[in-house]
């Protein structure tokens, strides 16, 4: 990272992260990041694991964050997964409009289909209506198996709705979806897979193929084999392979900056200007900043 | 005059006319449906009606005389008087949903509500919010409650008092920030004081002096020991607190011990040397 590029990852899931990531994240030039709330592994049953998991969201984990010097944001949503449990989908439905504008929700999401079922459509859809009611930026989740017909439903279903496509970031795209994508004007963002799917060589020859416009890197690293260090190892291999660094910038900071900047809760302020990690804010029993800080020096995903 | 009323003026002050509109008309519908949801609704809403970088400071005048003042913003100012207000048209039906507003609170909205709990009507109904901030491990969420605050002295029992400062302490917070250290001293208080200094020193690790103030009045065996101990140390702030507690115990061994630090005694006597300017 010789080049100093300061990055943003836009879709990690931090709850389920260590200390030891964040420190490496920091270390590695990630200057803030967003979380949507997504399933934990394992369905919730109860509303109010729902409401102290969106309220971790909005407390606990951006103070963790803060720690490291890693401005966090969060999009608020019901999953795709967890929306098929009806009964309990109602009761969050009645949360969600409490936790949107606490002051890091910088969008509706993760929202969109998984297995596309009839549950999952009916809550999709009553969130996206919730969305352009308030004005707000979607991230929309889409479905690992059948793809390509799921991503092309979940953005027709958004333009039934009434949202202006360049306000919904359409996430885990592939090769197969992202002209589609770009095409009907939304934004594309990509996962970056370790082993399977979108590895970050093939990330390096979407942005050669397809341009940096609209064309967003992230890790969706979580509680299974992932890698929160992908959008700065992705970059570093695509300035290695070639590509521009406006290119880079774009696909790995700026894209996310201007799409989830809209309602005004991410600012590039918040870190270009910052309080500083402050040392005042570590309790004695909490205090995490003492191991070396990890290097990036490769550029592999593993 | 209700309190809601004093805090309005504030928003006034720092908020746009259209937004003071906003509010009020918004108000009027809350009181006048008993609409919980409508309250949970124009309390999101008011982020982006009032602006969080216009600082401000909340100043009034409390019905006991006392006057409560605390640096502000905008939206600060009109959160709390939003729900000052629908708590003092209203106690009865709107408590449990302020308790909802706060039970979802964002950290932000968490401090708000802990810096300015002391001006809620009936505040002493929201005391379990409160306590439950003593165990955070969020800074500034404990500081809302623990620093500057006159709640925690007006509310607190003894065991929870207790618990804030020894928590302030362990925490390394700013204990001369803690209002009412005096008046909240108790015999529990000083012992939990002198256990957690002797396991301080035995791992050879510092404590704030001002931590010692609240022995003052409860100076034992064991505390004269520990008296003696700060008097006779290195570190020329132990010396200072250690006389403070003595000069002010009103115990004649205590003032015995002082006699063989005169200097100390002089400046304390000059008033040069006061638990403010200890650090100094």
């Amino acid at each position: 990272m010789e080049d100093k590029l300061m990055f943003i990852d836009p879709h990690v899931h931090m709850t389920s992260r260590t200390t030891d990531d964040y420190e490496a994240m920091a270390a590695a030039g990630v200057v803030a990041i967003i979380e949507p709330s997504f399933w934990l592994g394992q369905p919730r049953t109860q509303v109010g694991s729902f409401q102290d998991y969106y309220s971790s969201l909005v407390g606990w984990e951006p103070f963790r964050a803060s720690q490291f010097g890693i401005k966090h944001y969060c999009t608020i949503g019901l999953n795709s997964k967890e929306a098929n449990n009806e009964a309990l989908s109602e009761q969050v439905m009645e949360l969600l409009p409490l936790y949107l504008y606490k002051e890091n929700v910088v969008a509706i999401g993760e929202i969109g289909y998984d297995d596309q079922t009839p549950a999952e459509d009916k809550y999709f859809r009553m969130q996206l209506d919730m969305a352009r009611e308030l004005d707000m930026t979607v991230q929309v989740h889409t479905p690992h198996r059948d793809k390509k017909a799921g991503t092309i439903k979940s953005m027709e279903v958004c333009l039934e709705h009434g949202l202006d496509p360049s306000n919904v970031i359409i996430d885990h795209n592939n090769e197969e979806t992202v002209k589609e994508v770009l095409d009907r004007g939304f934004i594309a963002a990509f996962t970056i897979y370790p082993k399977t799917k979108m590895g970050n060589e093939r990330m390096v020859e979407v942005v050669r193929k397809f341009g940096s416009t609209n064309i967003i890197v992230d890790s969706s690293a979580d509680w299974g084999v992932s890698d929160p260090l992908a959008v700065p190892k992705t970059a570093s291999l695509m300035l290695k392979k070639g590509i521009a660094r406006e290119d880079v910038i774009k696909t790995c900071y700026q894209n996310a900056l201007d799409a989830f900047g809209k309602n005004g809760k991410m600012k590039e302020t918040h870190w270009l200007k910052p309080t500083g990690v402050d040392q005042s804010q570590f309790f004695q029993d909490n205090s995490v900043l003492r191991g070396q800080a990890p290097r990036v020096d490769k550029d592999q995903i593993l | 005059m209700l309190v809601s009323a004093k805090i309005f003026p504030l928003v006034s002050k720092h908020g746009t006319e259209d937004s003071v509109k906003w509010l009020n008309e918004k108000i009027d519908k809350i009181i006048e449906q008993k609409s919980g949801r409508d309250l949970f609704l124009t309390y999101s809403q008011l982020a982006t009606k009032f602006d969080v970088e216009t600082k401000g400071t909340f100043d009034l005048q409390l019905a006991d005389g006392s006057i409560f003042e605390r640096a502000a913003t905008a939206l600060e100012i009109s959160r709390m008087y939003l729900l000052v207000k629908v708590l003092d048209e209203d106690t009865i039906f709107f408590q449990s949903k302020v308790a909802t507003i706060i039970e979802i609170a964002d950290t932000g909205e968490l401090v708000t509500f802990l810096k300015f709990i002391y001006l809620l009507p009936q505040a002493e109904l929201f005391k379990n919010t409160a306590v439950e901030a003593l165990r955070t491990n969020i800074a500034e969420v404990f500081d809302a409650i623990t620093l500057n605050n006159p709640y925690p002295a007006t509310y607190f029992n003894d065991q929870q008092w207790n618990q804030m400062y020894l928590k302030a302490a362990f925490m390394e917070r700013d204990l001369s920030m803690i209002v009412s250290i005096d008046t909240r001293a108790n015999k529990e208080l000083t012992r939990i004081i002198s256990d957690y200094a002797h396991e301080r020193w035995a791992a050879t690790r510092k404590i704030d002096p001002l931590f010692w103030r609240p022995v003052t009045k409860f100076l034992n065996e064991t505390l004269l020991a520990d008296m003696m101990q700060l008097l006779a140390s290195d570190d020329i702030f132990e010396n200072r607190a250690g006389a403070l507690c003595c000069f002010n115990s009103n115990n004649a061994e205590a003032e015995k011990l002082l006699e063989a630090y005169p200097l100390l005694k002089e400046k304390i006597i000059a008033n040069e040397l006061t638990w403010n300017t200890l650090k100094n």
